[in-house]
């Protein structure tokens, strides 16, 4: 299997959710989080990456073949959104921390379903 | 341009009830009108017979982002305005912040914005966009348990979307383009390449995340369940109708009927009996919007023509008779202090009669009673089904439906307070309303050739069978107790059973090609 951007990014997807499922810290979930959203945006970028292009300015002199310039636009509304997510979930997880003194997951889930009714 | 207009005024809204918080409500008032102007205004160039196509930037198709004016898109765009203008009436008097508004104006634009849009990128910001703001409407309250539930929301849409991202990043490195009508070409002109599998796998389950479908979804319980009722009404009616549509354009492009079906089958028959073991009424009617996802589904999976546009059909009516019923079971809990449904039944004395009366009209057009919104869209649906198991095992869902609901048969006397707010009246007499007059409305997006061929004396009879055989069945069974497991529901499942379903979307696939 050849190390490249694609290979590099499906492994990171896999630690993001092996962090996911087997941590129970909020925290840590919420870098594993960041990572999923941070191996996808690889993954696109590196798709359709050429190293022998040139950088997509119209009317540069000199060469004649050009990266792709739309994933990158895609990339930086992704990078955006999920800055947006981690920044907004952080505010939650510390709501909730402040609450119950604990970001333990599965404590935190015992203790809201016995204040909600069942 | 008038489809770009749609969102974009939306969003302006948004901002200026923040700016100008005194004035939320006429910014509220003056932002429907303009819709239901705009969407008159659509209607009336489809009545001239051309559909709508507008490319951002004047870039050429298949490189801008591609809003496609369809009837498909018409009728969702004018379900958001409805549940909309309901929503705002029953949010009127209870002085919420211009925080909820501005939410309000974001969440109804990026329907807009969504059901419009053809280009799979911008789909994707949109959905982040659903689920940011979502996930502030579900902990609008702030409540420990609003605030865990939209928490484990956000995770598991979150991954979904990431999945979904994987899912176009394949699509553009094969086809070159976001363009759904320039992908399903390419798909038709090579469908045995290996890609296709991959990449439609990745984008359902993504997809299949944010449009509720079992295993995908199991976030969905809680968040809407705990909810204020104007928001699960929101959650519920509208916002699961996104991903549908969604779903509908894939399976436009890609080759989806068999992974389609096996997943509606299980989201129908799991949705179900999680509602019937529900004890809990809020609960109750979130598992119902999973169990009537699967119907959604299988029309999709099913090819012809009738069972799709059926399905969508069934979606707009959905729409209307859920929120109906969160916003009459929410009047209800405030009334007693109890989503319980025994407690709701020991006390029902307490509940207010009109919203018994909408409790009614929700529950009528939900197990199909005809001649109302349910019967309607499922006689279209049922009559373009071909396979006779698929058909016997809708059949069975509706029975399971009228079991589930004849639980709150009991809460329907003709006793309770008199008063209530003339402004939620007026949200329950707009839903209600088209609830009960469904069937003309559903006219404008079922041509007349399918029209006239779904009708039959046994459909009628078909729909009468099942509510007649539901509560019978509920009558012998109503005092078992079904136990199933409850751990599914946590966010560590929740996210081994996505890469599961995942699993099975792909194996379906390949198993096909």
């Amino acid at each position: 299997m050849p190390i490249n951007g694609v290979t590099i990014s499906i492994l990171l997807f896999g630690i993001a959710l092996l962090g996911l499922v087997l941590r129970r810290d909020l925290v840590i979930k919420l870098l594993a989080l960041g990572l999923v959203n941070a191996s996808t945006i690889l993954c696109l970028v590196s798709l359709r990456a050429r190293p022998d292009g040139a950088a997509p300015i119209l009317g540069a002199p000199g060469e004649s073949v050009m990266v792709d310039p739309l994933p990158h636009a895609m990339v930086l509304s992704a990078i955006v959104i999920n800055f947006a997510i981690l920044a907004l979930s952080l505010v939650f997880v510390m709501l909730l921390v402040e609450r119950y003194h604990t970001g333990d997951s599965q404590q935190i889930e015992r203790e809201t379903s016995k204040e909600e009714e069942p | 341009m008038i489809l770009a207009l749609f969102p974009l005024l939306r969003f302006g809204f948004g901002v200026l009830s923040i700016a100008w918080g005194r004035g939320r409500r006429a910014l509220l008032v003056m932002s429907h009108l303009v819709d239901g102007a705009l969407i008159g205004l659509l209607a009336a160039t489809f009545r001239g017979g051309r559909e709508l196509t507008f490319v951002a930037g004047g870039w050429e198709r298949g490189l801008g982002i591609a809003l496609v004016g369809d009837r498909i898109g018409l009728t969702f765009a004018a379900l958001a305005w409805g549940l909309g203008v309901a929503v705002s009436l029953y949010t009127w008097n209870r002085n919420l912040r211009s925080y909820f508004y501005m939410l309000l104006h974001l969440l109804v634009g990026a329907c807009y914005a969504l059901v419009f849009t053809k280009d799979l990128f911008n789909a994707y910001v949109i959905f982040e966009l659903l689920t940011l703001t979502s996930f502030l409407l579900v902990a609008y309250e702030r409540r420990p348990g609003q605030i865990w539930a939209s928490l484990r929301y956000l995770f598991l849409a979150s991954l979904g979307m990431g999945i979904f991202l994987l899912g176009v990043a394949v699509t553009y490195y094969h086809v070159g383009s976001l363009d759904l009508d320039l992908i399903a070409a390419h798909v038709a002109a090579g469908p045995e390449a290996g890609w296709i599998a991959l990449a439609s796998a990745l984008l359902v389950s993504g997809v299949a995340v944010k449009a509720g479908v079992f295993s995908f979804a199991l976030w969905l319980p809680s968040a809407h369940s705990l909810a204020m009722p104007a928001v699960s009404a929101l959650l519920s009616g509208l916002v699961i109708k996104m991903g549908v549509v969604e779903l509908f354009r894939l399976s436009d492009a890609f080759p989806l009927d068999l992974p389609l079906v096996v997943l509606g089958v299980l989201t129908c028959s799991l949705g179900i009996l999680y509602a019937v073991a529900s004890s809990n009424v809020k609960r109750l009617l979130a598992f119902h919007t999973i169990s009537q996802i699967g119907y959604l589904l299988i029309g999709f999976g099913s090819g012809t023509l009738a069972a799709r546009l059926g399905a969508l059909d069934y979606a707009v009516a959905h729409g209307l008779f859920k929120a109906l019923l969160f916003l009459a079971v929410g009047d209800a809990a405030r009334a007693v202090g109890t989503t319980d449904i025994r407690d709701l039944t020991a006390r029902r004395a307490d509940i207010p009669i009109a919203s018994k009366i909408a409790l009614l009209i929700g529950v009528l057009g939900i197990v199909g009673m005809p001649p109302f919104a349910g019967f309607a869209a499922k006689a279209v649906l049922e009559a373009g089904l071909h396979s006779t198991v698929v058909h016997a095992l809708v059949g069975l869902t509706s029975v399971g439906t009228v079991i589930s609901f004849s639980k709150l048969i009991p809460l329907l006397t003709l006793d309770g307070p008199r008063s209530l707010d003339r402004l939620r009246l007026a949200a329950y007499a707009w839903l209600g309303g088209s609830v009960l007059f469904f069937l003309p409305l559903s006219r404008t997006m079922i041509p007349q050739s399918i029209w006239s061929c779904c009708w039959s004396g046994w459909a009628f009879f078909e729909a009468l069978g099942a509510i007649l055989l539901g509560l019978l069945l509920y009558r012998v069974l109503r005092h078992v107790r079904l136990r199933l497991p409850q751990r599914i529901f946590r966010i560590e499942e929740g996210v081994l059973v996505i890469l599961g379903g995942f699993l099975l979307v792909f194996l379906l696939l390949r198993l096909r090609g």
